[in-house]
């Protein structure tokens, strides 16, 4: 009897949390009409976590701030937004994975690309195949863009518009530095850096004394410094990520090695860098594709850059660099093209985004025909008193060029 | 000049390697268990180091002895609380009993300290030592000697001491010496306390050199797997002689192929000891 009692009692709740089950996933379709769902497949963690951390950072200001304005107007009805994650782990074949299945099961209205050009463009074929409007906001090489894909969007300006007013400004202010030593990670963008470094370089009649790759997960580089001191070189370029770098200028110091130039990219823009490097960062240059002292204004949510530096301070109690703010400007463009197309419907929000040309506080965005973001102009940056000052676009200039690092 | 600097380069460099796969091979070779854990020990030791010089000012060496009885107290409780449970479980067992581990507690530092990278900065910085044109950093030296050290201290321990003696003749045969009157259980433990507490100070020397962060774990995990068929299992002499061998044919690598292949070059090895000398350069054919 009692075994009975227990046996009913036992189906009522497993029949009411059935109904629980039901109700929710109801619940989640009448939801999803009235939420525009975006996917963003990103590392968080593994070896990239700090960077998708970014990325997630610039997502989320935006979703916020959409949301407390109403949301997205789309037609005549405001909707809110919803950023749906999914980790990849640093693993790029499951990047892939994770774009599809944010697609096919989370039935996602539009994507945001992986991290880095390298997964951007191996997930890339999957939004295309679904034909969901995708924007990579960390991708910049130009082979990321060069599949005729229709449905892929862009807002880092191809790698050569990053060394060629590096190169510049060298040749202007230190005719004296003619021979160049390239240090470059063996991974798509940072190799494409390099590669374009050693174009811009050559063009400007500079000598390449050295260039080699590093493998990824390098924990030494004292043999490849060694023999960049052997060919005392005048200007030291060397690709990575933060860590790599990190390292790199750590072991140039242990081996005394000095030049008038020493350009890093990417991790000088993140305060991180210069946190972990202290002295030694001091007069390290880079280039990136926006920095929090540019001045735009914007028909952007965020309405010019001032405001977009208050809010994410607000927010996060740091300041943003151009991962956080090429995030939340993707999630700020998919906003005009929907507005504007005043639908979801994926192929007029494409032909919106490919239409576009407008100023916002990212700076102003028209995408070229690969789907590459054609009209920024990157600024080039240097370490000087512990703070990331702008040398270049004349614009938003703060500091004049330092030769020397130690 | 070049040729001495690399050689000098890649002794420094192994020495390293050693001080990260003495504690590995360690409890490989006593234990018969692959401590997947040890990459993540050699971070927490990092963070130790970074937090005991932020907060308290203590050098990595002072810090030393912190790490040392808080790692061996932490993998003695690790091996008596869960290891042992499955110890006489095939040895897949216990690889992904310490794989769910590592998954725990790598993740519980991601949460902890974010995957940012932090660098213990000392203050005055420790500098160089020049010969003529050769240079080598005062902080690998510093991390070398103190990595010998301990290393050289820890086989004194299983020569000299009792419970050395108890460790030496558990790995050699556990039922013989179960039947001498050892307490293998508690030897097991020891032995994995004396692994962790090696990880966790080779982390602390290890800040000193190299950004710390979670995702670091791995790679240090992989050095100690090479570091160790190299060497051969379970010998402190054969984890020195092991790091010293990778690190010097790592840098003649990257001078000779260029620095792209020198983690190619140490898998290479990797595969052709395990093919032609799988008992490694000092290990002894037959144990297990």
């Amino acid at each position: 009897m009692l075994g009975l009692n227990l046996r009913s009692h036992r189906a009522r709740i497993l029949s009411l949390f059935a109904c629980a089950v039901v109700m929710t996933f109801t619940g989640i379709t009448t939801h999803a009409q009235e939420v525009i769902r975006f996917g963003a497949p990103l590392p968080l963690t593994g070896a990239l976590a700090p960077e998708a951390l970014k990325q997630q950072q610039g997502y989320d200001l935006w979703a916020e701030q959409v949301n407390k304005a109403g949301g997205i107007k789309v037609g005549n009805k405001k909707m809110k937004v919803e950023i749906v994650y999914t980790d990849y782990q640093s693993n790029t074949p499951r990047a892939v994975q994770a774009a599809e299945k944010l697609i096919t099961q989370d039935k996602v209205d539009f994507l945001f690309s992986p991290f880095g050009s390298g997964a951007a463009k191996a997930a890339s074929t999957v939004s295309e195949k679904y034909g969901v409007p995708t924007i990579a906001a960390t991708a910049s090489s130009a082979q990321v863009y060069d599949q005729g894909y229709k449905f892929l969007f862009g807002t880092f300006t191809p790698n050569d518009t990053l060394t060629t007013p590096l190169v510049d400004i060298v040749r202007q202010k230190a005719p004296g530095v003619k021979r160049v030593a390239i240090l470059a990670r063996n991974d798509l963008f940072p190799l494409a850096l390099a590669q374009e470094m050693e174009k811009s370089a050559k063009q400007k009649g500079l000598e390449i004394v050295f260039f080699e790759k590093y493998a990824i997960n390098t924990m030494d580089h004292s043999t490849a410094l060694s023999l960049i001191k052997a060919q005392s070189p005048h200007w030291i370029f060397a690709t990575g990520y933060i860590n790599d770098l990190v390292l790199i200028k750590k072991q140039m110091g242990d081996q005394k090695i000095e030049a008038p130039v020493v350009t890093m990219i990417a991790g000088p823009a993140y305060q991180e860098f210069i946190d972990a490097l202290g002295k030694s960062a001091e007069n390290i240059s880079s280039a990136s594709w926006w920095d929090k002292a540019a001045r735009y204004k914007g028909q952007d949510i965020f309405g010019s850059t001032e405001n977009y530096n208050k809010l994410f301070r607000e927010k996060y109690k740091s300041d943003p660099d151009y991962t956080h703010a090429s995030s939340s400007v993707s999630g700020a463009l998919f906003q005009m093209a929907i507005e504007k197309a005043g639908t979801l419907d994926r192929n007029k929000v494409r032909d919106e985004l490919a239409r576009m040309n407008v100023p916002t506080f990212w700076g102003p965005v028209k995408f070229g025909p690969t789907g590459q973001i054609t009209s920024l102009e990157p600024p080039v940056f240097q370490i000087q008193n512990g703070k990331a000052m702008v040398l270049h676009p004349a614009s938003i200039k703060q500091a004049e060029f330092k030769l020397s690092v130690k | 000049m070049l040729v001495i600097q690399v050689l000098l380069n890649g002794i420094v460099l192994g020495s390293l390697y050693a001080c990260i796969a003495v504690g590995f091979s360690l409890v490989w070779g006593v234990l018969n268990v692959i401590n997947l854990m040890h990459g993540s020990f050699i971070v927490l030791g990092s963070y130790l180091a970074w937090g005991a010089y932020n907060a308290l000012g203590l050098a990595p060496w002072t810090a030393l002895l912190i790490a040392a009885p808080a790692f061996f107290c932490l993998g003695y409780a690790i091996q008596r609380g869960i290891l042992n449970r499955v110890i006489a479980a095939p040895v897949l067992v216990t690889l992904t009993l310490t794989f769910g581990l590592d998954l725990m507690l790598n993740n519980a530092m991601l949460i902890g300290f974010k995957a940012d990278y932090r660098r213990l900065i000392l203050d005055p910085s420790l500098g160089t030592v020049s010969v003529g044109s050769l240079v080598v950093p005062t902080d690998r030296i510093v991390a070398t000697i103190f990595a010998l050290l301990l290393t050289l201290v820890l086989y004194l321990v299983l020569r000299r001491s009792r419970i050395g003696r108890a460790i030496v003749a558990v790995r050699m045969d556990r039922d013989a010496s179960r039947l001498m009157g050892v307490d293998v259980p508690s030897i097991y433990a020891i032995t994995f306390g004396l692994g962790a507490a090696m990880a966790g100070c080779a982390g602390v020397l290890l800040a000193m050199i190299y950004p710390i962060s979670p995702i670091a774990a791995g790679s240090f995990l992989g050095k100690a797997f090479v570091v160790c068929v190299l060497g051969g299992l379970g010998s402190v002499p054969g984890a020195v002689v092991g790091g010293l061998f990778l690190g010097v044919m790592e840098s003649f690598g990257s001078l000779a192929f260029g620095p792209e292949h020198s983690v190619t070059l140490s898998f290479g090895l990797l595969i052709l000891f395990l093919i032609v000398r799988p008992q490694g350069l000092l290990g002894k054919r037959g144990f297990e």
